[in-house]
Parts: C-alpha cells; sequence; structure tokens
C-alpha cells in the first residue's frame, strides 16, 4: 500500500498552549481513518494542519510525496485535498446546487464577458463541472433539494449537503470533521453508508473524526487516538477497541 | 372481435412503432442527472433487441416468467418487452415488498430470472435466493453500492446489452424472427392481486386481452402521438400496464419517468401531460395540499379564489347536471380560469391536462367535482386485474359518484345480491395454479367481482363497496363503510379512516389516521405544541379538530349510520405491518381483528382505552409501543 500523506513530528502551540506536540502518522491510499479522542485532544486542529489553516511550528507534511508544509490552502485544495467542518460554513442564501458548484469555481477559468451571455468557453465549462456535481447529486440522493436553498433545509440534509460540496473537488484525501454530530441513527445510517460508497467507489482516502463509537468501529479501517496532543494508540478498530488507553480517556477509569 | 395478426403482441406494436417513427419521436424520457434524457423508438426497439437475444441466450423459454421489481423507470419496460419477445411472460412485483413477500411471488410464479432495479431490491432477492431452488439468474441495472457484490448468479444489464449486441451481429435479423413468432394468446403479464383478502392470486392475462383493453378505453377518449403522459404508479398494478405500457405501443405517445418518487410532483410540472392516471390517494393529496396553502395565503388571494371557486364549481355542477349555464357565469368562469384556475393548473402541472383519470379505489364525489370546478376533467374508471377497464365516464358526461357507462364489449349485470358481474371477451385466463379459485369467481361466462353496487338510469356503474366489507347496523339496515371512508378522507386532516358499525347499535364508529403534515400544519398555526405523532392525535385541539371534520359528513349519511364516536389512531396504517395492501387499499378484515381492541371500547362506551401495540420497522425489527387512547363523542 501507498501513502497517501504523512505526517511527520508535528507540533503546533497557540502561544504557550501546546495543542499538537510531535504526532507523526500516516494514511494509506483509499483508506478510511478514524481520529478519535476526548474534547480538546486537538483532532481538529489536527485536520486543520492537514488543510492547511493552520501552520503547524514544527514537523512535516508530505502528500504524496511531495512535501506541502509551506503550501497555501487554497493550492492544497487544487492538489486534491478536501474538508467539510464541524459547523457547516455553507452559503445559506445559495440552493444546493450553487454551493456545489462553488467547490468547482477553481476549476473554471471563463471571463466576465463570456460568463455574462453564457457561451462559448462559459458554456462549455459550465456544462462540465456540473456533469461532476450531478454524479455526486446521484451518490448522496440529494436529487429532490438540487434547486433548494441551503438555509431552508433541516439540518441532517445541510450536512449532507456540506459533505457534497467537499466531494464537488473530487478530492484525493477527504476529511471529514464530525459528519454525524446530531444526528438521528437513521441519518447516520444514512451518512456511513454514503462515505463507505465514496470509499468504494472513488477510492478516496479519508480522515473521520467522529465520537460514535460504534460508527467509528463498524467502518473505520485504522484508528488514531489522541488526548492532549499526542497520540495514544493506533490500530484497527479490534485492537483499539479493547486498549486500556482507550477506555481511560472515555471513561476515565 | 377480428384478431390483428401484424399487432397482436406487445413486441409487435414495439417493432411497427420503429419502423413507423425511428429516430423522428421520442418513445421515453427519463430525468436523470438533472437532464430529461430521451429514448427515440429507434434506441428503445434496439435496447429491448438486444436484451432479448440476450435473455435468449441465457436459456429463457416460451411459457416462462421473469419477475420484475423496481421503480417506474425505461428499464422496466425494456425488460418486459424482451421477456415478451422471447413469448415468456412477466411477473410485476411491487418495489416496497418485504423480502418475505418477494419470496412469495417468485415462489409462486415459479421465475428463474428476476429483474432488479438497484442493491435495496437485489438484497431482498439474496436474502431468500437459497429458499428458492428455481431461481439461478438476478439481473440488476443500478450499480450504486454493488461494487464489490460477487454473487455467482447476479448480472449486471449492461453485460446483457454487450451479448445481446454480439448476438445481433452474429445472427442479423433474428429478433425479428423472435418477434414473428410471439402470439397474441401468449401469457403476457401475471397481475398479483393486491390481496384485501387472504394470500394474493395471479390473474393470467394474454396480450390479445390487454392490447384490446387499452383499445376499447383509446375509442372512449382518444390520445394522440404527441401526447405525454407521466408514469409513476406502481407497474405491477394493471391499471399502469394498460395506460402507459400498452397504450404508448398502440398509439405512439411519449411516457415519462420521474428522477425520484420524490421530485414526482416537480417532474410532472416540467413535462405538462396531457393524459396522466393516479391513485385516488394522489388527486386526494394534490387538493390537501391546495387547500393547506390556500389557507395560508393572503386575505386577498383567498377571496379572489374563493369566488372564482364558487363560480367554477357552479359551472362544473351545471355542466354535470346538464343544466345550461347563464352567459353571466359562463363569462364569468372565462374571467376566473384566466385569473385563477390556469396558472393554479400550471403550479400543479396540470396545465396541459386533456384526460385526468382516478383508478383504483373509490373516491370520492367532492374530488372529482373540485378538478371539474378548476377545469381538470377528472374522470373515473372502474376495473380490476381480472377483467381490465370495465367502466370510465364518457366523454361530457360525468357523473361525480358514478364510475362512468361500460366500455364497449363489457356486459354489466347486477345479481340479485346487489353483486356486480361483468362479462367481456377479455376475461382473464384464471388465476396461475388455481383452478379451483378461477372455477369459483367465474359464472356463466361472467366474472364476479366481488362489488357491491348498481347502475342507474342512464347506464353508469355505481359501485358502493367490496360486498364482504357491507354489514348490517341498527337491526337490519344494510351499511357500507367505504361511502362514509371516501368522504372523510376527503378533509385534508384525515388520511385514512376505517368505520365500522354492529348490528345491535345505530350508529357507526371511526378509527382516524390524521393527516400528520396538515394537522401538524394546523397545530402550529395555532401555537400548540406537539412532540410525537402519537402525542399530535390524542390533543384536545385536534380531537375538537377532526370532530367537526366528521360532522360535516354526518351530514351525507342515514341517521342510522351516522358516525357518533372516534378514535385517533396514535399511528398511520401501513401497508409494513399488513394494515394496507401494497396500492395503499385498506385490509379491512386484518385491521378489524387487530384494532379490535378500540372497536369495542368505542361501542362499550368506554372513554379511552390503552393500545399496546407491536411496531414493525423497515429492517423488519419490531418493538412495542404502548399509548393511551380517548374515545370521543360527536355532537
Amino acid at each position: 500500500m501507498k501513502k497517501k500523506i504523512e505526517l511527520k513530528e508535528i507540533e503546533l502551540s497557540f502561544g504557550g498552549l501546546k495543542i499538537i506536540s510531535g504526532i507523526s502518522m500516516d494514511i494509506q491510499e483509499s483508506e478510511l481513518l478514524a481520529v478519535i479522542g476526548p474534547n480538546g485532544a486537538g483532532k481538529s486542529s489536527l485536520l486543520n494542519c492537514i488543510s492547511g489553516f493552520y501552520r503547524p511550528q514544527k514537523g512535516k507534511i508530505i502528500f504524496e510525496g511531495k512535501d506541502i508544509t509551506k503550501t497555501s490552502c487554497l493550492d492544497r485544495a487544487k492538489i486534491g485535498i478536501s474538508r467539510t467542518f464541524q459547523h457547516m460554513e455553507l452559503y445559506n442564501g445559495l440552493t444546493v446546487l450553487d454551493n456545489l458548484m462553488s467547490s468547482r469555481h477553481n476549476m473554471m477559468n471563463y471571463g466576465i464577458f463570456s460568463s455574462f451571455l453564457y457561451f462559448g468557453k462559459a458554456r462549455r465549462q459550465e456544462l462540465d463541472q456540473r456533469e461532476v456535481i450531478e454524479d455526486v447529486i446521484d451518490l448522496l440522493e440529494i436529487e429532490a433539494i438540487r434547486h433548494a436553498v441551503v438555509g431552508s433545509l433541516p439540518y441532517g440534509l445541510r450536512k449532507r449537503v456540506d459533505l457534497g460540496r467537499a466531494l464537488a473537488s473530487q478530492p484525493e484525501l477527504l476529511m471529514l470533521d464530525e459528519p454525524m454530530a446530531g444526528m438521528n441513527s437513521e441519518e447516520k445510517e444514512d451518512m456511513a453508508r454514503f462515505i463507505l460508497d465514496i470509499q468504494e467507489l472513488w477510492k478516496t482516502s479519508m480522515v473521520i473524526i467522529e465520537h460514535d463509537m460504534g460508527v467509528v468501529m463498524d467502518i473505520s479501517d485504522r484508528i488514531v487516538m489522541i488526548d492532549f496532543g499526542e497520540k495514544i494508540i493506533e490500530g484497527t478498530p479490534d485492537e483499539v477497541k479493547n486498549s486500556p488507553e482507550v477506555i481511560q480517556a472515555y471513561l476515565g477509569v | 372481435m377480428e384478431k390483428q395478426n401484424h399487432k397482436d403482441t406487445l413486441p409487435k406494436l414495439l417493432l411497427l412503432n420503429y419502423e413507423k417513427y425511428g429516430n423522428s419521436k421520442t418513445a421515453l424520457r427519463e430525468k436523470d442527472r438533472g437532464i430529461w434524457q430521451k429514448y427515440t423508438w429507434t434506441k428503445y426497439f434496439e435496447i429491448v433487441r438486444n436484451l432479448a437475444l440476450a435473455l435468449e441466450g441465457e436459456g429463457l423459454k416460451k411459457g416462462e416468467k421473469v419477475a420484475i421489481i423496481g421503480e417506474n423507470k425505461p428499464h422496466v419496460y425494456w425488460f418486459e418487452l424482451a421477456t415478451q419477445a422471447n413469448r415468456a411472460a412477466v411477473v410485476g412485483i411491487f418495489s416496497d415488498c418485504s423480502a418475505s413477500e418477494t419470496k412469495f411471488f417468485l415462489e409462486h410464479s415459479d421465475c428463474r430470472f428476476v429483474v432488479c432495479q438497484d442493491q435495496e431490491q437485489v438484497d431482498k432477492v439474496l436474502e431468500v435466493k437459497d429458499q428458492l431452488p428455481l431461481l439461478n439468474k438476478v439481473i440488476f441495472w443500478e450499480e450504486k453500492g454493488m461494487w464489490s457484490y460477487d454473487h455467482p448468479d447476479l448480472l449486471h444489464m449492461d453485460t446483457l446489452l454487450s451479448r445481446g449486441s454480439e448476438l445481433n451481429h452474429s445472427k442479423p435479423g433474428h429478433f425479428e424472427e423472435l418477434i414473428k413468432k410471439t402470439r397474441g394468446e401468449d401469457q403476457a403479464v401475471y397481475f398479483y392481486s393486491s390481496g384485501t383478502t387472504g394470500q394474493p392470486k395471479a390473474a393470467m392475462q394474454t396480450h390479445w386481452n390487454i392490447i384490446n383493453m387499452a383499445q376499447q378505453m383509446d375509442s372512449r377518449y382518444p390520445v394522440l402521438d404527441s401526447d405525454e403522459s407521466v408514469s409513476f404508479l406502481p407497474i405491477a398494478w394493471i391499471a399502469e400496464q394498460l395506460f402507459n405500457v400498452v397504450h404508448s405501443l398502440c398509439k405512439g405517445f411519449a411516457v415519462n419517468f420521474p428522477e425520484k418518487q420524490e421530485t414526482v410532483q416537480e417532474n410532472i410540472r416540467e413535462i405538462g401531460p396531457q393524459v396522466l392516471l393516479l391513485s385516488p390517494r394522489l388527486w386526494e393529496d394534490t387538493i390537501s395540499d391546495l387547500r393547506v396553502k390556500i389557507a395560508d395565503a393572503m386575505w386577498l388571494n383567498r377571496l379572489f379564489f374563493d369566488v372564482a371557486f364558487k363560480i367554477g364549481q357552479k359551472v362544473a355542477d351545471y355542466k354535470m347536471e346538464g343544466r345550461s349555464i347563464s352567459p353571466v357565469l359562463r363569462f364569468g368562469n372565462v374571467l376566473a380560469d384566466l385569473m385563477i384556475f390556469r396558472p393554479l393548473r400550471d403550479r400543479i402541472g396540470l396545465g396541459r391536462i386533456r384526460l385526468a383519470r382516478t383508478a383504483g379505489t373509490a373516491v370520492s364525489p367532492d374530488v372529482i367535482r373540485y378538478f371539474h370546478a378548476i377545469g381538470v376533467p377528472l374522470v373515473q374508471l372502474y376495473g380490476s386485474s381480472e377483467c381490465g377497464v370495465v367502466t370510465m365516464h364518457p366523454q361530457n358526461q360525468i357523473k361525480p359518484e358514478s364510475c362512468g357507462t361500460a366500455l364497449e364489449g363489457y356486459e354489466i349485470k347486477i345479481a340479485e345480491s346487489g353483486e356486480i358481474f361483468v362479462r367481456s371477451p377479455f376475461l382473464f385466463k384464471g388465476y396461475y395454479k388455481e383452478p379451483e379459485k378461477s372455477k369459483n369467481v367465474i359464472k356463466d361466462g361472467y366474472y364476479l367481482t366481488g362489488d357491491f353496487g348498481r347502475v342507474d338510469d342512464d347506464g353508469h356503474l355505481i359501485v358502493m363497496d367490496r360486498m364482504d366489507d357491507l354489514n348490517h347496523i341498527g337491526g337490519d339496515k344494510v351499511f357500507s363503510p367505504q361511502f362514509a371512508e371516501i368522504r372523510l378522507r376527503f378533509s385534508p386532516y384525515i388520511k385514512d379512516a376505517i368505520v365500522v358499525g354492529e348490528v345491535s347499535t345505530e350508529y357507526a364508529a371511526v378509527i382516524i389516521n390524521i393527516d400528520e403534515r396538515n394537522v401538524g400544519n394546523w397545530a402550529e398555526k395555532k401555537k400548540l405544541d406537539y412532540t410525537t405523532f402519537a402525542d399530535l392525535s390524542q390533543r384536545s385541539e385536534i380531537i375538537m379538530l377532526i370532530s367537526q371534520e366528521i360532522e360535516e359528513v354526518n351530514e351525507y349519511l342515514p341517521e342510522y349510520a351516522q358516525v357518533k364516536k372516534f378514535i385517533n389512531l396514535h399511528k398511520e396504517f401501513d401497508p409494513d405491518e399488513e394494515e394496507m395492501t401494497r396500492t395503499r387499499k385498506v385490509r379491512r378484515a386484518f385491521m378489524e381483528k387487530k384494532y379490535g381492541q378500540l372497536i369495542d371500547a368505542m361501542f362499550r362506551n368506554q372513554k379511552s382505552t390503552e393500545m399496546i401495540a407491536s411496531v414493525a420497522y423497515r429492517d423488519g425489527s419490531i418493538t412495542q409501543l404502548k399509548s393511551t387512547l380517548l374515545v370521543n363523542d360527536i355532537g
């Protein structure tokens, strides 16, 4: 198996507050890696380091063999790193379709003139991008809300749109920050199915942060647990399930 | 009727349309990936040809059966015709059937092949496949989720298509040969009767039968080849087969398939069909929607609508009664149509409708009157899997309470018991594997429908109820639960109802399934808080609301059969719990037994009753639910 991304000795601190202290880990090609840990353990910060939101003070990030530690957020998106947010960052006033199209934005380069008249390059590019979007809509089964304004949708569906937008950029590495938070069990089941479908169909590497241990144990290939900015344990769901460290961190005994 | 050899089977009709229209006309249109994708008659023909040849290659033989489980998609039509070109018959299975129901159909029909739409259907079949020794090929067409399935008997439609195309290259003209061999008397489709009583039975219909049935309907309301229709009622149901599959092959009009069940309303609006068949429930839902939206509108809009609707209703009633309409009223109606009804029809996708039909179960006369008032020419028809469409409203002779007059070739006789008997040259060929049951329902060439009704002076058939459902109330007075139920269902707040009566009491009682959405909206507007369906249904305000709705219906009922007691059920009637059939008809005998406790409570003057019910979830798991249901009095 090939490594998709590799983190080497990442350290991140805000002022005197150490968030991540020397975490090394890697994510394999088309692997579903779950990151677990108590609140404040540094999970989201780790994701932010990978996506380029935060700059780690020390350490290296290697994506497909290239060092991207100094690459900007935008450029990381261009080479195929995509994410969803814990609290969705959608354009609430736009339709589902427009929200999805927005993530194809950096693949279009037509000028203002042709976009006014919707001809030539503008039309061609919009149509090409729309095809990709329709694949995503089909996969996530959101046909019925294609033209609905995002702000008017219930929470569970907005979460799905958020995932759709991350997917629409056809990422090589997809990071999901608590994709199932606040969902009922039926919605969680749907979401888990979509995540597995994405992995199976597009062979996307995925990092998922999730608190529902049932879901994590069911769908992930490998689990990394972190606490107080340090990696506590790493292994398959079976290995992690019975480890005393996990039990201690979660149950405090 | 003379047999026409070049068009007595569906595959032959397909060949004719292919030769006539070729690539110049759309036959089927499907919304996929947000765009209406069209299939011309040539494309339709080629796909069916490839599938038919591939199925022949897989060993499909004359007289065999192929089951199809799926929602309405062009694929269902392709597989159906490919099967029939091999002189085999199609068995339609409702896509929401459970695995065990699916097993019953597959086992009873001895299918060797089953065609599934997607992962959901494939999973159902694979779950029971070990118990079906005959079944050896499971074909599917939607790949999603199926990427890692490697069951040896699974076969993707694309594989069949490419094999078929190779076979066509090596044996050109062979498909046309196959079609030529098909005969009108071949079995075309097996319709499993919805089974409001007992196990489902499969009524066998030949090509000649179903083609003639469609032609009889067409001679009353001719459809043009430029028309558009939308297909989304279950394909396993005879009405959908006759009105869309068969009729489109007879007349060459285009059939459109919605993208998803949830987008149907939107898709109908995009197509603007000229011909449309909906079930009574869907027509009722449309009215409920309209009424709720209008109630939500601004007072001025409401005023305009109310005035226009009064005019429309008057004109429609006069027309139905054959009375002359004064010029003033006529002018008013033109104005109302321009200002209100035309935009309204457009909103609900019926802007171009020429022929709107309802079939399946009885519909309230008010539904028909409502649609005629807003300019939608809704006609009712009566039929069954065994005899096809028997009656239909003639043009300009609409009686809202009747099902219309008999179509040509059909003869209706009312037995002394009041049962409706039907005779026609196109009666079904018996129930599959049930010669005894077949004999029981055919007497002297008449099919015994099991429905109770009468024929009025103008030859209109009025269907009252199922024979089995009629019962006596207050001693010896005959009472028809359905008569009250369809009128109750007309209320936007009542989704379903089951009315019961007793010989010893002078009143009827009813179990109500409230309409969650509309009642919920009503509650929200009144600032009532509620948690669940069960909670909502027992709120005193909701009980008042329903009680008023029932009082209105009581005005239509004879004194001895008026509803005096009711219970709002804590849940919806559910086909997964066998309370309804897959076509959403209430299974009365089952319900009366299941809710015997509630019925007792209503007739024994109890104030409330504790209901412990097991609830079945989609995945088959069952949990216990306890709720207290109030027994409510009317008046």
